[in-house]
């Protein structure tokens, strides 16, 4: 398999680069502190401990997968390792599915780790981990999925630095979804055509900050295991569709 | 030169079109799901307010945090911050965090309970009476967060509390009680039928209740709901003993109050109302002055006189004396309330972006302690201007007794609606006819004939006693709170 061994290859690249290590110590050492907050009534530094802990899953998630998927493809190009790949017999959907593979695995792995390291916290200060924590982690999980999807497609046509602040800038953009959303019913109709076209084509992040939802359990929602697999889906196509739209590009791409 | 036409070899054509199709259905099957995602999302960030109505008191490092979505995250770490504060004393700081955490995280219940204490409690003058314009704000709160947090008893329970406690408005704090032992999701008797939360409200819900029941005068349902609590508590027990757990004593402890609170009511309602209390078997023992026995032997059946005649001198600007006479037993408090004339108590506020309030009014509540029937209190207001401005050219000065905010063993003297007083100057004599502050029912089968009201038997069918209070009301200018002119007798108006 073609894509796998891309993948492989990717993964053994992407764990040499140090800067991947140093946000992941940081969000452990920053889900690490959540005990520090004992301090405060129970209830609150259950409160802190979970918030903490996800924000500090997601938000060195963000940085990993964005920090790890820009320079994919731009540095087989820069480098010129591309000609030996391409000269192979590998489609250059191959080549771009492969590099995704790559790219995601890496995500994976810091995540778990992150995700171990968070659910062992809660399991020291609350004596449990409630069922629902693994929602929040998985969901993360499928986050940066999609935004290593959207990384990847933007590197098949922009440098890393335009990269990273147009993968950046959508990512905030998708985690106003419910802003977004307030605006498809907006009176003003350019508003409200704005942001119908922001709120349904481009990916929305917030779908998946279940957050409140772990952080008060009393909260309740309906149905939320449908919630988790309509977003898993939805992380799942959208992806698919950042990836053509990356295959498209690339297979017009002269290198 | 001519341009070059770069050309894609065939494959990549043929491959493009399918490619495009597949995105465009791809991307419609997304707005599907998003279409459906979309209710449950909203439930999840509901009440969340558009960050840019919360940036205006966020600090650089915070900002960021909502924008990438760690909006909790962002309202943990400042409700760090207000723990600091709460402990240097810095109350001050704590509002404007209270309103933006209950912005960025509106299902932060325990931010809403503190914040609302926070604000009924906490800010006082010199002398520790409470700054009662923060009440407003302080419900409006409680309410903003019951609507954001509708499945939570902690926010109900808490305006609950506050307006039995702080407000004493009973009929709002049974209406709380209420809504926070039906919650959603349950049924009639407030039980929820999941592991983890098996009833709608915790027990404490229904001893408040109770106690509120207590106040507005209705017996019935205050041993109603005591009943209701000894039945939970029986069945908490019952399912340890039946699991083999050990016996916890907390819960045998809270069946012994309960048990109690439930044969004191029953003792007193006999007590006062029937003609099977106590008092009335043993005529050894005589009743306490005021009390109305609708048969009780040898009692000359007037309500008592309490005689309120009070007086006020002003000592220096601000600074009032407020002394006079009140013909009741130690322990008895006149209240004292001093607003401008047209001050209204639950003024609509505005609490979108911030808890202010109206530093331009005026409102002092205190009270003043009575002891062998004389009473003598000093309300300096000199030393706070920001919460006692006298801004107005007119003020409101109350001095009132209220049987129901009162502690058990004057009721007893007087009854739960002051049915046992009276004050020979009628004047004084306030009748509160509301519908909902009318008193007990009696008990079917235990009524006997009726208590007697002004020497005249109202049968117990009848007896939904409107509250009977002594309130004398001053009309002042502000020149005479700043001591320019005396406050005389001339100066006291019919009360409203």
């Amino acid at each position: 398999m073609v894509p796998l061994a891309i993948a492989r290859q990717t993964v053994r690249e992407a764990l040499r680069r140090r800067v991947m290590w140093i946000f992941l110590i940081c969000g452990v050492f920053l889900i690490a502190l959540g005990p520090v907050f004992g301090f405060l009534s129970p209830k609150d530094s259950q409160t802190v401990l979970r918030s903490l802990g996800l924000a500090a899953i997601l938000l060195a998630g963000l940085f990993i997968t964005i920090v790890t998927c820009i320079y994919l493809i731009p540095v087989e190009i820069e480098r010129r390792t591309i000609y030996t790949i391409l000269s192979k017999p590998v489609q250059r959907f191959e080549f771009v599915l492969g590099k995704f593979l790559g790219g995601f695995a890496v995500v994976f792995i810091n995540i778990a780790a992150m995700g171990i390291v968070f659910l062992l916290m809660i399991r020291f200060q609350e004596g449990k981990v409630p069922a629902d924590m693994y929602k929040g982690v998985f969901l993360t999980f499928f986050q940066m999925m999609l935004l290593a999807a959207l990384t990847i497609f933007f590197s098949t046509f922009a440098t890393p630095v335009l990269n990273f602040f147009m993968s950046f800038g959508i990512f905030i953009v998708g985690n106003l979804s419910s802003v977004t959303e307030s605006l498809t019913t907006s009176r003003v109709k350019a508003t409200q055509v704005a942001g119908t076209l922001i709120h349904y084509l481009l990916p929305n992040f917030g779908n998946f900050n279940i957050q409140n939802t772990l952080i008060h359990p009393t909260q309740e929602i309906t149905n939320p295991d449908v919630f988790i697999r309509q977003n898993i889906l939805y992380a799942l196509i959208y992806s698919a569709v950042l990836l053509i739209l990356a295959v498209i590009i690339f297979d017009r791409r002269e290198v | 030169m001519q341009k070059a036409v770069k050309k894609m070899p065939a494959s990549v054509n043929r491959r493009t079109a399918p490619m495009a199709v597949a995105v465009v259905a791809l991307l419609g099957v997304t707005a599907l799901l998003q279409k459906a995602i979309d209710p449950t999302a909203r439930q999840i960030h509901m009440g969340e307010k558009n960050i840019s109505q919360v940036s205006g008191g966020l600090n650089n490092e915070f900002m960021l945090l909502p924008l990438l979505g760690f909006r909790e995250a962002a309202a943990g770490l400042l409700w760090v911050r207000c723990d600091e504060f709460f402990h240097s004393g810095d109350y001050d700081a704590i509002l404007p965090l209270v309103r933006i955490i209950t912005l960025l995280d509106p299902h932060a219940e325990n931010v809403y309970v503190t914040g609302a204490w926070h604000l009924s409690y906490n800010f006082t003058d010199a002398n520790e009476r409470s700054d009662r314009r923060y009440i407003a704000p302080s419900e409006a709160l409680l309410d903003e967060g019951i609507a954001n947090n509708p499945e939570i008893p902690d926010i109900k329970f808490e305006k609950g509390w506050q307006n039995f406690d702080k407000i004493k408005n009973y009929t709002e704090a049974e209406k709380a009680l209420q809504d926070c032992i039906a919650g959603p999701h349950h049924d009639e008797t407030g039980v929820k039928g999941t592991d983890d939360y098996p009833f709608a409200a915790p027990l404490k819900t229904l001893h408040l209740l109770a106690h509120t029941y207590e106040k507005q005068a209705r017996l019935p349902e205050a041993l109603e709901e005591w009943q209701k609590a000894l039945a939970r508590t029986e069945k908490i027990m019952a399912d340890d003993k039946a699991a083999g757990r050990q016996q916890n004593y907390a819960n045998k402890q809270m069946w012994f109050a309960e048990k109690h609170n439930y044969a004191e009511d029953l003792q007193r309602y006999h007590n006062r109302y029937t003609t099977t209390g106590h008092d009335a078997i043993n005529p050894s023992n005589p009743p306490l002055p005021g009390v109305l026995w609708p048969t009780g032997p040898g009692i000359s059946p007037q309500p008592w006189d309490v005689a309120l005649r009070p007086a006020i001198d002003v000592k220096r600007p601000k600074v009032l004396r407020v002394y006079g006479r009140f013909n009741t037993a130690d322990g008895s408090r006149i209240d004292c309330r001093i607003t401008d004339w047209f001050y209204k108590d639950r003024p609509l506020v505005d609490i979108k972006n911030s808890f202010q309030v109206n530093m331009a009014e005026t409102i002092l509540v205190d009270s003043c302690a009575v002891r062998k029937g004389k009473f003598d209190r000093e309300m300096d207001m000199s030393k706070d201007p920001k919460m006692y401005s006298f801004s107005v050219p007119t003020y409101k000065i109350v001095l009132s007794y209220n049987p129901r905010t009162t502690s058990p063993h004057l009721t007893d003297r007087f009854g739960w609606s002051g049915e046992g007083m009276t004050d020979s100057d009628l004047t004084h004599v306030y009748l509160d006819n509301r519908e909902p502050l009318l008193g007990t029912a009696l008990i079917a089968g235990q009524g006997a004939t009726g208590p007697i009201w002004d020497g005249v038997t109202v049968p117990w069918a009848n007896h939904s006693q409107p509250v009977r209070m002594v309130k004398v009301t001053y009309k002042v200018s502000r020149k005479q709170i700043m001591g320019e002119a005396p406050i005389t007798a001339k100066d006291i108006v019919p009360n409203d």
